[in-house]
């Protein structure tokens, strides 16, 4: 059983989550208010990681965030290295490709907010950022949740993306996914197995706990 | 206490122009629905931004299109109350009474949100979510929550519409009361124009997008200035008019030829009357020798009984009614009715002069 993995596994999949909240909610709630025509433009780019084999988003990510392309380079000026082949790579990438995870539920959680409930928090005096927080998410936490969970779930679970960025760098790169996919490449099915099922309950167990707070939370609807 | 709106708004192919003002007393706002009532209110709170106009609260400029003045909802101090009362769910009616209370230190806050409790005769309901609320103590809380920010202006969406006929009665008196003892403007919208004319001192009628009448509720209901307004203001039964030379009318669609009892400046296009107003006697009062006028001979056509009132279709024209077409709509007590519904018809219907509205549209 590969620990280095496993726990790198996780320390990716937290980061995703955590960064998609801070980005995702923005985006969701601007995707969700905004009425802005040719709004269904972003709509579409948000989605395309859906759509599309990871193999592609994972090609165009390597190139662009290569040493020869204009973000590539902006980032080698600032942090002194490219970011292929690096966990921060992988991060860029695994957030992109999980965003529509995140901002689909997120959006679909603000969207089933009453409309009037919002403008009484305006009417008696709360700004939009305190209406935010004291009525929009509150009332949409199942979406929040179901986002962050997808989110995770989606990142601890992608092997295309991971594999053409990453590639498979012990300690740095190599996800559980891409472990198991080499154990099984060399025929040590004992340890694809072992590392499978820990990761088969350890994502059973938090999808259980976070539905069964999810429902808890629905009870005002 | 004074709020003063002029305004204009186009939206889609409706077209929203209105101009009224507001003191102390409640102001009506009355019209079918469709007419803006509530685009205008949503305007004065700042939900909706008019294309043109001035809004003016004590002296305050809300919105100002010439001078580019567009204060947003939350620094208007203007308690709305939402036609479904809006309230927050995952609060409950204390959370959702201090909600707008967030600057005060807590002693004040907990104090106003006590007032607003004992006020609105929520006792025991401060730890309930709304979800477990009765419609009537719904709308209780969310009159409770506009009122603990102290508003300027109080803004009313049909308040009771929500609400079962029973619970209405009780509701109402209890918003009059705390309107008596409220020191702002206010604006209470409705289609009812009964319940408007029992909370509001004056009415603004509004009809497609515009003003259709306003100023004191008894002249505008004693004399509606158009149809329009007749209508809103409940009257049922119109005639076309057309004057005659010796100073009458002709009601064409009646039948009949009315005196009036008014002077008009311009010839009425159309004549109307309340269902209430007319009047329906036994046979033999068309030959009494009494000189009332305008009394005719007529036959019922179909009727509809409520508890304490019947309504009657009448045909003007002692001929029998052969077909189901009907002139007038009268509504009179049981116990007149009692009095002649055993009667050979045709019976007697009077269109007293001083009752008729004489409209120039």
């Amino acid at each position: 059983m590969n620990w280095q993995a496993i726990f790198l596994s996780l320390k990716l999949a937290v980061c995703v989550a955590a960064i998609l909240v801070a980005v995702g909610m923005p985006l969701a709630y601007w995707v969700t208010y905004s009425e802005w025509r040719f709004k269904f433009l972003v709509e579409a780019i948000v989605a395309l990681p859906i759509v599309l084999p990871p193999t592609v988003l994972g090609y165009y990510i390597l190139v662009g965030l290569g040493p020869r392309h204009f973000a590539g380079k902006i980032w080698q000026s600032v942090f002194g290295h490219t970011l292929p082949f690096t966990f921060g790579g992988l991060l860029v990438a695994s957030v992109i490709y999980s965003l529509p995870f995140a901002v689909q539920p997120f959006s679909a959680g603000f969207e089933s907010v009453d409309r009037r409930v919002i403008e009484a928090a305006w009417t008696l005096g709360a700004s939009r950022l305190s209406t935010f927080f004291r009525v929009i998410l509150p009332l949409s936490v199942a979406g929040a949740v179901t986002g962050v969970v997808l989110s995770f779930a989606h990142t601890i679970g992608e092997f295309g993306v991971v594999l053409m960025v990453g590639g498979n760098i012990p300690g740095v790169t190599r996800t559980v996914s891409i472990d198991i996919y080499d154990q099984v490449q060399a025929a040590n099915y004992d340890s694809a197995n072992q590392t499978a099922v820990v990761l088969l309950l350890f994502s059973f167990v938090v999808l259980a706990l976070i539905y069964g707070t999810n429902r808890r939370a629905l009870r005002f609807k | 206490m004074s709020l003063a709106v002029a305004i204009e708004k186009n939206v889609g192919g409706f077209r929203l122009a209105v101009e009224f003002a507001a003191g102390k007393a409640p102001l009506g706002l009355l019209g079918p629905s469709g007419s803006g009532k509530s685009m205008t209110l949503r305007a004065i709170a700042g939900l909706e931004t008019p294309d043109r106009g001035r809004i003016v609260l004590n002296g305050t400029v809300l919105f100002d299109s010439g001078r580019k003045i567009n204060l947003p909802a939350r620094e208007r101090r203007i308690g709305l109350l939402f036609q479904n009362y809006a309230l927050f769910p995952h609060l409950n009616v204390s959370e959702n009474i201090a909600f707008g209370l967030r600057d005060l230190p807590d002693a004040d806050r907990k104090r106003r949100v006590a007032e607003q409790i004992s006020a609105a005769h929520l006792f025991g309901l401060a730890e309930r979510y709304p979800s477990t609320l009765s419609g009537g103590e719904q709308q209780r809380v969310a009159l409770a929550r506009a009122l603990a920010i102290e508003p300027a202006a109080l803004l009313l969406d049909e308040p009771f519409s929500a609400l079962d006929t029973h619970l209405r009665g009780a509701l109402e008196r209890q918003l009059r009361e705390t309107l008596g003892t409220f020191r702002g403007s206010t604006l209470f919208v409705s289609h009812n124009l009964e319940e408007a004319y029992r909370v509001c001192e004056k009415i603004v009628v509004l009809a497609n997008g515009k003003v259709a009448a306003q100023g004191p509720k008894e002249e505008i209901f004693r004399h509606p200035p158009t149809m329009e307004v007749a209508r809103v203001t409940g009257c049922k039964n119109y005639s076309r008019a057309h004057q005659l030379p010796d100073g009458c009318i002709e009601a064409l669609d009646w039948g009949c030829k009315l005196v009036v009892g008014q002077e008009f400046a311009k010839s009425p296009e159309h004549v109307a009357i309340r269902a209430h107003h007319i009047r329906v006697h036994p046979p033999q009062y068309l030959n009494g020798g009494n000189n009332r006028q305008n009394i005719f001979p007529c036959q019922l056509v179909a009727m509809t009984e409520t508890p304490f009132r019947v309504t009657l279709d009448l045909r003007i024209g002692s001929a029998p009614a052969d077909s189901r077409g009907f002139h007038v709509q009268a509504e009179v007590f049981k116990q007149e009715w009692e009095m002649f519904r055993e009667l050979p018809q045709p019976w007697t219907v009077e269109l007293a002069a001083d009752r008729l509205f004489l409209l120039p549209d």
